[in-house]
């Protein structure tokens, strides 16, 4: 077919010409491919990292956190204290009483936990979570602040010194006898003494006897006295005895060894492996608690690469060995904690019996979610329920910069590089007719009807566009497996938790994800790229084949001479 | 014998911004079959306007132009297109061959709206003595090769008529002698008539018939009394 030949040869013998449209109408293809393509990737990546409570199975996190106010008939509460109070309260376990620990000097490992800012209440709030319209499912998990402590129980010394007593005693002494009252004046008579009023005053007893005399006679009656005195009540005098006392003394506390080390814990429901404070999905290793809950644990990946844990491992907490059966990876947001336990050894260990300090909710569609949390704060005012998009929310980093810059930026350059290649394709199209004008007039001289110069004229124009599409296509796909191959890593972090000034304890975590950036190339994305070239192709070719139709043949062959 | 062309008080004129240039003012003329006819005059006599005028390829603003019995200026573009087609050929002074087009392929180019094959291309190509010279591009040509293609490609249908603006004015006096021999006898070989614009005396003195132009009127209209 001539006309096909004739087509062809334009194109490759205007080589330039077609080369650089072909590049033109491509590269604006390839943008619009590849930026689609990243776009679709970091939304695939969002979704996968940002819907952080998704990738637990979950839908909406029930929690209690502390009330400033008084608190009011609360359903699940741990007894409507109300404030700081009740968190102290909650977490007064951390108040090492060393006695406990073991005999002075002895060394001692012990774990403490406390339910940190989320407070516990009973783990039956969930039935009445799970009775409410639109929730399919719940389970409870318990996440707590743990403590390591491990040093020696320290002696603790006291030095004591009492001060000096005056002690003052009573007692009835027995009456001398007339024999002994009589010696006794006969030896203070002999000494010089007399005693005022002796006959009358005697039974009063010699304790006031003596308030007669000046200082200096006082003196000496009183060693007279001394001599004079009867040997049964001489006798008395030197057995006089300090009675027994107690003596109480604060001490300052002492100094000691003990190192602390906080990590948390969290308590799963292991008959739940696909929606809890820990799922299934989120073991990189080994494998996941079994439904028995028995003794044992799951730590986290980071966790596990600090303490030189690995799947085998024991685990000893005060005094019960749990072991690791699997490493897990953080969900960004929602729970995250560092070692896991079946929820009832945790709640045994930590003392906390049928408490739980989350309940997660799974909805039974995602459009009732916000319907659900509604209800759920309705009958319980004093929780706070957290939905994956509260969650998602709080996350930042690369990945959500750049997932926000494709949704703004990405369509916009999308249309500016479709734009300039329809531009550049329409231009080439229109000088290239300016150029063949002669061409053209020869052709309509030749008998070439209107019809067959546009037709001819549009046709390679269009024969561009889908050239510059498969090139361009070609071109995108490549851009995106040259980001697939060599894509940066985007992170994504979300802080949970909160400082808790009051214990001196932070349980503010970051979790942080970082996704390899893909750019998968769909079908849709590739018929979108070919119909913009052709697009292009037939905008440039109705362009040229409107400026070939309005040459008058006769000036067409004019022009050049 | 009847005549081929009539034309009767032709004018075309041209806006060249605020001016109106008459590039044929009041031409009448008629022309016989099998006539060669050379169009003399200096550039800018009109002797083009009235070829593409002779040709269809142009309108003209006043008059009328009788074709084999039909009128010109009342046939719609598509008949115009027709009459280019299959009952005129153009040579041009710039050969006007299509660049990207081999010698052959610009043949077809003109066989192509009629469906004419590569065989006959090259049968025309054969007539005029470039047969092996069928695929190179016409930048691979010298001038007189180029223009007997050209010729070659305005003979493809048998025209009524060859219209021939300059052929010789890019060439060199030889080969424009051999252009002119060779178009006068192919001409008369397929029966069409031949009408020659040139400026070139000498050429025009070879033709049995010239008509002379100054400033787009007929200034002569000389008839070589058949021996």
């Amino acid at each position: 077919m001539f006309y096909l030949r004739y087509l062809r040869n334009e194109l490759v013998r205007r080589r330039t010409r077609t080369i650089v449209t072909l590049v033109g109408l491509g590269l604006g293809v390839a943008l619009v491919v590849a930026i689609a393509s990243l776009s679709k990737g970091l939304d695939r990546a969002q979704q996968k990292t940002l819907d952080p409570l998704a990738g637990i199975g979950t839908d909406l996190t029930v929690t209690l956190a502390p009330q400033q106010q008084q608190s009011q008939g609360f359903g699940f509460g741990p007894g409507g204290g109300g404030g700081n109070r009740d968190l102290i309260q909650s977490n007064l376990s951390v108040l090492t009483d060393l006695s406990k620990l073991g005999k002075p000097g002895a060394h001692f490992v012990h774990d403490f936990f406390l339910p940190g800012t989320q407070l516990t209440f009973p783990q039956r709030a969930a039935q009445q979570i799970a009775s409410l319209d639109g929730v399919q499912k719940t389970t409870t998990g318990l996440t707590l602040l743990a403590e390591h402590q491990e040093g020696v129980v320290p002696k603790i010394v006291a030095t004591l010194k009492t001060q000096a007593k005056t002690l003052t005693i009573q007692r009835n002494l027995p009456r001398p006898t007339a024999k002994d009252f009589a010696q006794m004046q006969a030896c203070l008579q002999k000494a010089g003494v007399t005693l005022g009023r002796p006959q009358t005053q005697q039974g009063q007893g010699f304790g006031n006897g003596f308030g007669g005399g000046t200082g200096q006679r006082n003196d000496a009656n009183r060693q007279a006295f001394q001599k004079c005195l009867p040997a049964s009540m001489r006798r008395f005098r030197t057995r006089v005895t300090t009675p027994s006392q107690t003596l109480k003394q604060v001490l300052d506390p002492p100094q000691t060894n003990i190192s602390t080390t906080a990590y948390t814990i969290g308590g799963a429901d292991q008959s739940s492996p696909n929606m809890g404070v820990v799922t299934a999905a989120q073991v990189t290793k080994g494998t996941f608690l079994s439904p028995a809950g028995g003794k044992e644990a799951l730590v986290a990946t980071s966790y596990a690469a600090k303490h030189s844990l690995k799947v085998g491992s024991k685990l000893n907490l005060n005094g019960t060995t749990f072991t690791i059966v699997g490493l897990v990876s953080p969900p960004l947001g929602g729970q995250s904690a560092d070692v896991y336990l079946p929820l009832k050894q945790l709640q045994t260990l930590a003392s906390e019996k049928n408490l739980a300090n989350v309940i997660l909710v799974h909805a039974k569609s995602s459009s009732d979610v916000a319907k659900v949390k509604q209800e759920i704060q309705r009958a319980l005012p004093q929780a706070q329920v957290a939905s994956s998009k509260d969650v998602a929310d709080t996350i930042s980093g690369s990945l959500v910069d750049a997932s926000n810059l494709s949704h703004d930026l990405g369509l916009a350059l999308s249309v500016v590089a479709a734009v300039a290649a329809f531009l550049l394709a329409a231009l080439l199209a229109l000088s290239s007719v300016g150029k063949r004008v002669r061409e053209l007039g020869t052709l309509k001289a030749l008998g070439w009807t209107q019809r067959m110069v546009v037709r001819q004229v549009a046709g390679e124009s269009l024969a561009t566009g889908i050239l510059g599409g498969i090139f361009g296509i070609g071109l995108g796909v490549l851009a995106a497996v040259a980001i697939d191959a060599f894509g940066p890593s985007l992170t994504a972090s979300s802080s949970t938790g909160s400082d808790f000034a009051n214990l001196g304890v932070s349980t503010v975590r970051t979790a942080t994800r970082s996704v390899s950036l893909t750019a998968p190339v769909g079908i849709t994305v590739l018929a979108i790229g070919f119909g913009l070239a052709l697009l292009g192709g037939l905008i440039a070719g109705t362009a040229g084949a409107l400026r070939a139709a309005r040459l008058r043949p006769a000036d067409a062959l004019r022009q050049v001479e | 014998m009847s005549v081929l062309y009539e034309l009767s008080g032709v004018a075309r004129y041209f806006q060249r911004g605020p001016t109106t240039v008459r590039a044929l003012d009041d031409v009448s003329l008629e022309i016989e079959p099998g006539e060669f006819v050379a169009l003399e005059g200096p550039s800018g006599s009109g002797k083009t306007t009235l070829l593409q005028i002779l040709g269809a390829l142009d309108r003209p603003s006043a008059g009328t132009v009788t074709f084999d019995g039909s009128d010109l200026v009342k046939q719609p573009d598509s008949e115009l297109a027709e009459l280019r087609l299959h009952s005129f050929g153009f040579v041009f002074q710039q050969f006007n061959l299509i660049p990207t087009l081999t010698a052959v392929e610009n043949v077809e180019a003109k066989l192509a709206p009629a469906g004419g094959t590569r065989g006959r291309a090259l049968e025309l190509l054969a007539e005029v003595g470039l047969a092996e010279r069928a695929d190179h591009l016409p930048a691979h040509l010298s001038g007189g090769e180029q223009q007997r293609v050209a010729i070659a490609r305005a003979l493809s249908f048998e025209p009524r008529v060859v219209l021939a603006d300059e052929p010789t004015g890019n060439l060199d006096s030889a080969t424009g002698g051999e252009i002119i021999d060779l178009l006068a006898n192919l001409a008369a070989e397929h029966g069409s008539t031949v009408i020659v614009a040139t400026h070139d005396a000498s050429l025009a003195a070879r033709a049995p018939r010239r008509v002379a132009m100054r400033d787009g009127k007929l200034a002569g209209n000389v008839r070589a009394v058949p021996a």
